[in-house]
């Protein structure tokens, strides 16, 4: 469980993120949240789904990294070897938590991440406590976060709003004849949106979402590559 | 000239009137000008019963038929889960004495005769013990009780879980459920629905007044059917087919009819219940998702746990019992001193007239609900009678009066069958029990017990109920239901002069085996039932 500590230049001003190990974050994640803004950049390499929040039941995107828990098909030789690093990954270590003291929100940097250094690595303040470029760029990212969340929110109402979502049940089978099943996982209902009267399709083009929603359905092509790279981890190509 | 079935005319709302009325406008399109026209027609001054608090998983097909969300439902209808019952004290009346009846079927059922094998297995266990007497006869009784050792249903309830999790989809389930409901905020519930998404047309008014057609016509029209019901405001509505929901009072079929009524109390000898609300102490008491039955010295005490506050009420036969007497044992249970001090949670005393009408469609004029029968409220069978009735008649409504005849012929011999099955299963209850008072022994006298349950105990001393004793395609309670019955109260069905019948031990063993599987992933992955609830509540569940 991550510890989450707000950060002030009192107290952490030699605080310093190792960034070579922020991406580290993501070595086991099968499946990492996606943002609208960046579904671009994600269906280039990752099919994008859609999962149910553990504790909420509430629908997320996710960019599907493998086959079960654990699995991040994108992650060797201790690297992420994707093209594109998903904002929830390159955020790390930091996270927006309401403040106790105020209405505001802080920022919150998780005590446990192995990218927190103390001798080498990038500082958030400089010796007079202000805040250096470093972390003035994370504070964007977590902005950026922020403001596709919102997009996020938006679009999933109207996916549900215009029934435009289904389950995507899917038995893949590898090269070595050994078979997965996918559950608990949503996507777009294809025939659905190719019958949504003018009037919808305006309201998602006026809203700037319809290029996501066509995103999400192409981006399930890369289910291909990820099988790809499923198989050449079990040695077969 | 046939008479088409255009307008449907329902007396009396409540849930069997609400019901009716949404299936039969939900099938038959009533919000657009071609569909049928339903007419719900209620009275201002008469009160809901408000029967049973208890369901069937029925009720999901049911809810899924009118298009309601189960978000909403449960929402608004202070809903909670019910995954079956628990019987305490209904065996030997014992601190330890329960068994459970899920809504999950004996794992393989159908596959193999699993209560055959677990029979075997008990018999075995017994002769050894009796050899080595090791362990006292019950220590070891729960965790391998039919119910447990064949269903992994039981360990979810005994631990107040949820039969599903937040991230299951309306309606969808890890185990079998029903729901445990505010009858009256179910019918304000339904009443809307009815009325704002299914194009029901509501009318407030008191019938005053039953019209007889006089002769046959030439349009279509028999002597003897309803032409119209006189209302005190808005004259006559006049109506194709005409529904009694007026409840016990059955205004159209018993009292414009004259119907005879068949009394079960020979059979079932409850006559009384005492049902009061009892608040949870605590916010976070749990809820539990089954509905507890306990034996008592003559009747039993029903509680339901809905999200708020719990339904407990003590069904007796006064015959056999006081009222003071009765409120004295419903007062110790709800944990306050005596009957006065439950006099504060406002007792509501109800009669219960066990009985049916044998004929419940005369003409065109069917009964629903109340007004065609009602027995005790042992397994929950008001409501779901309500639903299969209501279901028949949107599904096989009959396009004209020249039908109405066979359809009507049909829905009898169904309501029928289904009443008599219903007597003979809950009749079933009380004849393994060995408890020693009079109600209990009574229950026991053979001469109370009907015939077509007397031919199947005694089938049943050599095997297992199977899905043979129960043929027709509208049975209420399957074979499982039985085999939970039985063995739950300590039948045993001797199958040592049969032993070909359990060949299949490979089988068997690996279905055991399964249960255990099943129940060790469910007690893994199922929240608490009111944290279910909580979250609903807050997040609500996904259409998909």
């Amino acid at each position: 469980m991550a510890q989450l500590v707000a950060i002030d230049n009192k107290n952490h001003l030699q605080l310093a993120i190792d960034q070579t190990k922020v991406e580290q974050h993501g070595a086991k994640l099968h499946l990492v949240p996606a943002v609208v803004p960046e579904f671009s950049n994600m269906a280039v390499q990752y099919p994008l789904v859609i999962t149910k929040n553990g504790d909420t039941g509430q629908f997320v995107f996710a960019a599907m990294l493998g086959f079960e828990a654990g699995e991040n098909l994108y992650w060797r030789d201790e690297q992420w070897q994707g093209l594109y690093v998903p904002l929830q990954i390159r955020r790390q270590p930091f996270f927006v938590a309401k403040s106790t003291a105020s209405d505001n929100y802080d920022v919150c940097y998780d005590t446990d991440s192995p990218a927190v250094a103390t001798e080498h690595g990038q500082r958030l303040f400089n010796d007079q406590g202000q805040e250096t470029e470093f972390f003035a760029q994370a504070k964007g990212c977590l902005g950026e976060l922020l403001r596709g969340e919102e997009a996020n929110s938006q679009l999933l109402s109207y996916l549900q709003e215009m029934d435009l979502l289904q389950s995507m049940k899917m038995e893949v089978m590898f090269a070595n004849q050994q078979t997965v099943n996918l559950s608990g996982l949503y996507t777009v209902d294809q025939d659905k949106l190719a019958a949504l009267s003018a009037e919808q399709v305006t309201q998602l083009h006026q809203a700037g979402l319809l290029a996501a929603v066509y995103t999400l359905v192409i981006s399930l092509g890369q289910m291909h590559q990820l099988i790809d790279l499923k198989n050449k981890q079990l040695g077969h190509s | 000239m046939d008479k088409l079935t255009k307008i449907v005319v329902i007396v009396g709302g409540g849930n069997a009137g609400w019901l009716t009325a949404g299936r039969l406008a939900a099938k038959h399109n009533s919000n657009s000008e071609q569909g049928l026209k339903v007419i719900l027609v209620e009275s201002a001054n008469v009160p809901a019963i408000g029967v049973g608090e208890g369901t069937w998983p029925t009720m999901r097909s049911t809810l899924k038929a009118l298009n309601i969300s189960e978000t909403d439902f449960i929402r608004e209808c202070d809903a909670s889960f019910k995954q079956g019952a628990k019987f305490a004290k209904w065996h030997d009346g014992s601190e330890d004495d329960y068994y459970y009846h899920p809504l999950v079927l004996p794992q393989g059922f159908g596959k193999t005769d699993l209560a055959g094998h677990w029979l075997a297995q008990q018999a075995l266990a017994k002769n050894q013990s009796s050899e080595q007497s090791p362990l006292p006869a019950n220590s070891q009784a729960h965790s391998h009780s039919f119910s447990n050792q064949v269903c992994f249903q039981e360990a979810i309830c005994e631990q107040g879980l949820a039969p599903k999790t937040i991230r299951h989809a309306e309606f969808a389930d890890v185990a079998n459920y029903a729901y445990h409901l505010d009858s009256a905020k179910f019918t304000r519930f339904l009443q809307k629905h009815c009325q704002e998404n299914l194009g029901v047309t509501h009318i407030i008014d008191d019938v005053i007044g039953v019209n007889s057609i006089g002769d046959t016509n030439s349009e279509g029209a028999r002597a003897g059917d309803i032409a119209s019901v006189t209302t005190k405001a808005h004259g006559d509505i006049t109506g194709d087919l005409f529904v009694d929901c007026t409840g016990f009072s059955s205004l159209l079929l018993g009292e414009h009819y004259q119907v005879p009524f068949k009394k079960c109390d020979d059979v079932l000898f409850i006559d009384t219940a005492l049902a009061v609300q009892v608040p949870y102490e605590n916010d976070d008491d749990a809820i539990a998702s089954h509905t507890i039955s306990t034996g008592q010295k003559a009747g039993w005490i029903w509680d339901i746990g809905l999200q708020s506050r719990r339904g407990v009420g003590y069904v007796y036969s006064s015959k056999h019992s006081t009222e003071a007497e009765a409120k004295q044992i419903l007062a110790e249970y709800v944990g306050v001193k005596n009957g006065a001090q439950l006099d504060s949670l406002k007792v509501r005393k109800i009669p219960i007239n066990s009985g049916y009408r044998e004929t419940a469609w005369q003409n065109n004029c069917v009964a629903i609900g109340l007004s065609a029968g009602f027995l005790e409220p042992l397994e929950a069978s008001a409501l779901v009678m309500i639903e299969l009735g209501a279901q028949m008649i949107s599904e096989q409504l009959p396009q004209s009066r020249a039908v109405m005849d066979i359809v009507a012929k049909r829905f009898n011999e169904t309501a029928l069958y289904r009443w008599q099955k219903i007597v003979d299963f809950l009749k079933l209850h009380y004849i393994l029990s060995e408890r020693e008072e009079p109600f209990w022994a009574d229950n026991r006298d053979p001469s109370s017990i009907p015939e077509s349950l007397q031919e199947l105990m005694t089938l049943w001393q050599y095997r297992a109920p199977a899905d043979y004793d129960f043929t027709s395609n509208n049975e209420v309670f399957p074979a499982a239901s039985y085999q939970y019955v039985l063995y739950g109260m300590g039948f045993n069905s001797d199958y040592s002069h049969n032993p070909f019948a359990l060949d299949d031990t490979d089988m068997a063993s690996s279905q055991f085996e399964q249960n255990k599987k099943l129940t060790a992933k469910a007690l893994s992955l199922l929240p608490s039932n009111r944290e279910l609830l909580s979250k609903i509540k807050e997040f609500g569940l996904s259409r998909i």
